[in-house]
């Protein structure tokens, strides 16, 4: 429906409304529902058929990991590795420590510096 | 800036009393040297270190700010996504509502109910009138009374809720090891961060926990969770979902396409809301332009006349009669 339209029926509280659509409707959309599916259908089983050669990589996981180690987010990435060799290579008595904080830092960085290249990646 | 502006006052006061003493000097003509320029500079000297200090002194004891809880116990902030259906004049993308929907019912239905939506509001939304009615049938819901008063079981209609994976919370938890799996009708609305936080949520598992982080037992590491234990382990991976318009599921993929579905289960409305905002901001237009042009029309004969007053001229030789 048009938006001028719509807006005339907005204007018009008298106008007709129909609780059900017509039938005959009903069954054209189904065939062009279908039809628009199969049309889909063709197009991604040509992309499954190239990925399906090999796992499917979660765009995500993929573009974070380029994050992980992109130059932005290095001094968060530094100072986390740090704190792993740190906590790893310590003995039990000491005081406890972990690395979430730091953790949190890099995830947080690698996740805002993927957030658009993933979402432009999946439908 | 205090510092600065500190220090100019004690420059005043050292200039006030610089000129006072030069007074009594003059006056006085004695030859004491109270106002020699290492004075000053002494003076200024401490002054803007006193100013500094008091300055540090105050962030030390009030700039930082509190937090009642830690880091960890409040959980990492969601990553904003730039989601398409957000904005202002954007709708659902209603295949990715039926594609969340898929999601929500081959994987978080065997544990979340949904119980706020009924069949009937997936009619033109995500699936069609025969479809809905044959997802509703696949289902029994009590029906009325019989003539002996027993309770039967009936095949569902579009008027029915979707069933609720448990009886009620005890055997939620019972069947969660104690931890009760919410309803996730209105979960977009219901937690900060909204979709970002239900996105990040269900792809935030980390492969593996971070160093040193200690997490109790049945519970798994998430860290966007407020205090990273959550009870409910990753559930999404690759390909645990066939799509059947032949998407790529992708762990986002779901997760996106699932939390479109919950943010459309929270707030049904928001294709018709922003449609109608339009709807307001456009005839409200109209009718302010009406009015202004109105106002003009009106006000047309008072902003163009043109006064005119000719004083009578005083004195002189005025016989007319005034």
């Amino acid at each position: 429906m048009g938006f001028f339209s719509d807006l005339m029926e907005a204007v018009t509280p008298w106008a007709e409304v129909e609780a059900e659509a017509p039938a005959k409707e009903e069954e054209e959309e189904g065939v062009k529902d279908s039809r628009d599916e199969e049309s889909e259908d063709k197009e991604e089983e040509e992309v499954e058929e190239e990925e399906e050669e090999e796992e499917m990589v979660d765009p995500k996981e993929k573009f974070e990991a380029e994050c992980r180690e992109s130059k932005g987010c290095s001094s968060y990435k530094h100072h986390f590795d740090e704190c792993v060799e740190r906590v790893t290579g310590k003995s039990d008595d000491g005081p406890k420590e972990d690395c979430v904080e730091e953790f949190f830092h890099l995830a947080h960085c690698a996740n805002a510096c993927a957030a658009p290249k993933v979402f432009a990646a999946l439908k | 800036m205090l510092a600065r502006s500190c220090l100019r006052s004690t420059r005043g006061v050292s200039a006030v009393r610089n000129g006072a003493v030069n007074t009594t000097k003059r006056a006085a003509s004695s030859t004491s040297n109270a106002a020699s320029p290492f004075a000053l500079n002494v003076a200024g000297t401490v002054s803007t270190a006193m100013a500094i200090g008091s300055a540090a002194w105050y962030y030390h004891l009030y700039g930082p700010e509190l937090h009642a809880m830690t880091p960890v116990e409040e959980g990492l902030h969601p990553t904003k996504y730039p989601w398409e259906h957000a904005k202002w004049n954007k709708t659902f993308d209603h295949q990715a509502l039926r594609r969340g929907f898929q999601v929500y019912q081959e994987v978080c239905a065997s544990c979340h109910s949904l119980s706020r939506v009924p069949y009937r509001a997936l009619v033109g939304v995500t699936h069609t009138v025969d479809e809905a009615k044959a997802m509703a049938e696949a289902n029994e819901y009590d029906s009325e009374p019989n003539d002996e008063g027993e309770i039967e079981k009936r095949p569902g209609k579009l008027s029915d809720y979707l069933p609720r994976p448990y009886k009620n919370d005890e055997a939620a938890r019972a069947g969660n090891n104690g931890a009760l799996p919410p309803d996730l009708s209105l979960m977009a609305k219901a937690r900060h961060g909204g979709i970002d936080y239900i996105f990040n949520l269900l792809t935030g598992y980390p492969d593996e926990v971070p160093a040193g982080a200690v997490v109790p037992e049945g519970l798994n590491f998430n860290p966007y969770f407020p205090g990273t234990g959550i009870a409910m382990a990753r559930v999404l991976y690759n390909e645990l979902v066939e799509y059947e318009d032949g998407t790529p599921a992708s762990t986002s993929q779901m997760a996106k396409d699932v939390t479109e579905f919950l943010n459309w289960s929270a707030e049904p409305e928001m294709d018709q809301r922003k449609k109608m905002g339009v709807k307001v901001i456009t005839i409200t237009l109209a009718l302010f332009a009406l009015s202004v042009w109105v106002k003009r029309y009106k006000w047309a004969a008072v902003k163009t006349r043109k006064l005119n007053y000719t004083p009578p001229s005083m004195g002189g030789k005025h016989t007319n009669g005034h």
